[in-house]
């Protein structure tokens, strides 16, 4: 037997203004469950990209089972056994198990499809290889989470060519219950010779489940760990992280005032549930948690964009129930979205038009706008917020991406709203901008603003927050004061390496 | 998109959603049984029979309808549809008539032609959909009425009688005592399912509707299968002219209105039928022969042509309302 099914060597791949992979390698042996980890944005993806022949690699050398492989093209890689488990199940909700699992390779004779035959193949290898009973003619839709990911992994092996089967983040849609199920299916891969590469943020899975480990950090591999047990989470996170908190932050502690916003056991089925919080006047709380945590559904129920099942919000100390977000803005709370091309701005609207999209009742007279009226304000506003250029003719979708986010923060800081929920506010903003946008959510907090921070970026949570409320699989798993708290520290809590009530001393008094 | 992490998606809702699927099949079969106590002989062999005649130019349609949205998928803005069937089906009978009738060219020739333009029809869609992108209800529209237009050039917007042997067999012969276009049709309908649900290329047409994500990572090309839906069904077209000319003797102008309306209507209201809740054969032609019975028992029971229009447009209305009720009830 060869020493390594993949050797992928001084891989580099460049986008335009951005180094992705640097000299990258990666080295699975065998039979090995190989864990892939590291921060978002840290080259696990473009590796796993370049292996799938999505992206070519400007340098560097593949190898499978000791053979080069030249160009690296998605046939290639997939006539040498290598298999993708895409995050998302992709399957078709009103197809057969049988029918998914033979898509695209179905077994024909002269008269047409072998259904029988088929659904005995199917079932045969769920039975065999994935170690569980899963009927042939049921529905998808009829199937739990956890059988359809194992119907999409059936689906990649059945033709039994399988040599190494890379799963991207397999556990992201699945409840804490049915991880067990899908990690006993991957380990009876490992028992017939099957090589996995087993890309996760979830550290306590990477030590739960992988035999060796790399590190991935800034686009190359830092660190590979040889030998894995449930105490090396710490190692990896040093790895993973490897960097300081920036001064970037202009914190300086708030005075916290007023209860202002308090949420009681709130919850929606298979996205949140249990989850308690409360922001005070003049003060940041942090919501940190991994991407499928039940983050982004939180804070759209706190908006009104989803109706929340279970629990009670409260606001100024009254019950309140948005049906929808014009309820939440009308009550001064309000939202930045992550996604503000999509639900910041009208990218067709000139500037002037977004920032007074939400207070066109404050420059219109008897419903008719008035433009100089309109014009002024948003000019005013621009000025305050250094928006660049500073014109608000121009149309929103010419702007950078950290004008086009001071341009949603505008719009709202013309309401004088008293809650703001600023989720991933940062995401694709440049350095220069991020210093801005941080000043801005600072003065709000000392103005009495309540503010709700919603981030994937651990230093960016310590950085501005007082406190910080940990998310993980719908719940809130921990709540600690973000003063003295490392990036190593929240990272662990973040991605369940750290038990409850093991952040000792950053207990919050509450 | 997360999926819900609770063991069944569907747990909870599943009985209003199972009430909403049925809605549908109630409201028909209710329409049904009220005509049938209040339309005289409407419960006898002859007017099944009548029935059944009338709906085999809408059966055929609706299977080409059916392979598309199966194809395109079942959203009814974005997914695939093709509203320029019933528009090819009558230009196909206007060209034949017009040739057999008034210029004495033999009917194999005409018949030819006919299928040419059919073809032609069914490409282009299919290249506008799939090679630029547009969307197939609006781009099919447009087909529709360009197409109807040609076929008022070519016919003169007149009435054509037709008296071939062969089309008069469609509309008089018996094949073992049942009527030949009957039976030929439910020939087709054997066919085309055969077509869709026993071989790999129909399954996998089916995989690209579904999920095109799905298809793709399985190695399919979505926009193979889309392209030839579209063509299929301007076959359809092509293949439903006969029966049009065998029911009206002859291409008659106006037919195509009625003839889109009734596709639409029994293409989603056979999704009723389907255990699977989606657009299938059986259930289009089901559906078909249904809408046949509705319009058959109106005119029976001499209610006024212009509101069979509104209550033929208001069922697809509450039938695609339903549709996208039940939908939001499942999420």
């Amino acid at each position: 037997m060869s020493a390594s099914v993949l050797l992928m060597q001084d891989i580099a791949k460049t986008f335009p203004g951005v180094v992705a992979l640097d000299a990258a390698s990666l080295s699975v042996r065998p039979g090995e469950i190989h864990g892939l980890v590291g921060e978002n944005g840290a080259g696990k993806s473009t590796i796993i990209k370049v292996l799938a022949g999505v992206y070519h690699a400007d340098d560097g050398t593949v190898s499978i089972q000791d053979t080069p492989v030249s160009p690296v093209t998605s046939e290639v890689i997939h006539a040498a056994g290598v298999r993708f488990i895409h995050q998302e199940l992709h399957l078709v909700p009103h197809f057969t198990v049988t029918e998914s699992v033979f898509m695209g390779q179905e077994i024909t004779t002269r008269l047409g499809l072998s259904r029988r035959l088929m659904c005995a193949r199917a079932e045969t290898f769920f039975r065999d290889v994935l170690d569980v009973e899963i009927n042939g003619d049921i529905l998808i839709r009829d199937l739990g989470t956890a059988e359809r990911k194992l119907v999409q992994i059936a689906r990649a092996l059945i033709d039994d060519q399988a040599r190494l089967v890379v799963f991207d983040e397999p556990t992201a849609p699945l409840a804490s219950g049915e991880i067990e199920k899908l990690f006993r299916a991957i380990r009876r891969l490992k028992d017939r010779g099957i090589a996995i590469i087993y890309v996760s943020h979830y550290l306590s899975e990477i030590t739960d489940i992988c035999d060796r480990v790399t590190v991935f950090r800034n686009g190359r591999d830092v660190a590979v760990l040889d030998k894995v047990d449930e105490n090396c989470a710490n190692e990896l996170i040093k790895a993973m992280v490897g960097r300081e908190i920036d001064a970037l932050y202009p914190k300086s502690g708030h005075t916290r005032g007023a209860l202002v916003l308090q949420a009681k056991g709130l919850g929606d089925t298979g996205y949140f549930s249990d989850i308690s919080l409360s922001a005070h006047s003049g003060e940041i709380v942090g919501i940190a948690g991994l991407i499928g945590s039940g983050r982004e559904e939180l804070i759209d129920t706190l908006y009104g964009l989803r109706p929340a099942r279970t629990g009670e919000v409260t606001l100024h100390g009254k019950p309140v129930r948005f049906s929808s977000p014009a309820d939440a803005v009308a009550r001064g709370m309000v939202l930045v979205p992550r996604d503000r091309r999509r639900d910041g701005l009208v990218l067709d609207m000139s500037v002037s038009e977004n920032i007074n999209l939400a207070s066109l009742e404050e420059v219109s007279c008897y419903g008719i706008e008035l433009r100089n009226r309109a014009r002024e304000r948003a000019s005013r506003q621009i000025r305050e917020l250094d928006i660049r250029p500073d014109n608000p003719a121009i149309i929103s979708r010419q702007l950078s991406g950290g004008n086009q986010q001071k341009t949603v923060l505008a719009r709202w800081l013309a309401t004088r709203a008293a809650i703001f929920l600023l989720d991933e506010p940062t995401v694709g903003v440049d350095v220069g901008a991020k210093v801005e946008i941080y000043q801005l959510i600072e003065n709000l907090a000392r103005n009495g603003a309540a503010i709700l921070l919603s981030s994937s970026d651990p230093g960016e949570l310590i950085g501005m927050c007082d406190r910080v409320l940990v998310m993980m699989r719908g719940r809130i798993t921990h709540e600690t004061s973000a003063v003295g708290l490392s990036i190593d520290q929240l990272v662990a809590m973040t991605t369940g390496a750290s038990t409850q009530n093991s952040a000792e001393g950053h207990a919050d008094a509450r | 998109m997360p999926m819900p992490a609770s063991a069944r998606p569907e747990s909870g809702a599943s009985g209003l959603s199972r009430i909403i699927d049925a809605a549908p099949l109630v409201i028909f079969l209710g329409m049904l049984i009220y005509i049938g106590f209040n339309a005289p002989n409407f419960m006898s062999f002859g007017t099944m029979q009548l029935v059944l005649n009338q709906s085999v130019p809408v059966v055929v349609v609706c299977l080409g309808l059916s392979i598309v949205v199966m194809a395109g998928g079942d959203d009814v803005v974005s997914g695939g549809i093709d509203l320029s069937i019933p528009a090819t089906a009558v230009i196909c009978a206007g060209i034949i008539a017009q040739l057999v009738t008034n210029t004495d060219t033999p009917l194999l020739l005409a018949i030819a032609l006919a299928l040419g333009a059919a073809m032609f029809i069914g490409i282009v869609a299919g290249l506008m959909v799939t090679r630029l992108g547009m969307t197939p209800l609006l781009t099919t529209l447009a087909l529709f009425v360009a197409v109807v237009g040609v076929t008022k050039v070519v016919t003169s917007s007149r009435r054509i009688n037709v008296d071939d042997p062969f089309i008069i067999f469609l509309r008089d012969g018996e094949i073992l005592g049942i009527s030949a276009g009957v039976v030929i049709t439910l020939a087709l309908v054997l066919v085309f399912y055969h077509f869709i649900h026993r071989t790999k290329w129909g399954l996998n047409l089916q995989a690209v509707g579904g999920s095109c994500e799905a298809a793709e990572i399985s190695g399919l090309k979505p926009g193979h299968f889309l392209f030839w839906a579209f063509v299929i069904a301007a076959f359809t077209g092509f293949l439903a002219s006969f029966f049009l000319l065998a029911r009206g003797s002859g291409s008659s102008p106006g037919t195509e209105n009625n003839l889109m309306l009734e596709m639409v209507l029994a293409t989603f209201l056979g999704a009723a039928f389907s255990p699977r809740r989606v657009v299938t054969l059986w259930g289009a032609v089901l559906g078909a022969v249904l809408v046949a019975a509705l319009s058959i028992g109106f005119k029976t029971m001499g209610v006024n042509v212009f509101w069979t229009g509104l209550i033929k447009g208001s069922l697809i209305l509450v039938v695609l309302a339903l549709a996208a009720l039940s939908s939001r009830v499942k999420s």
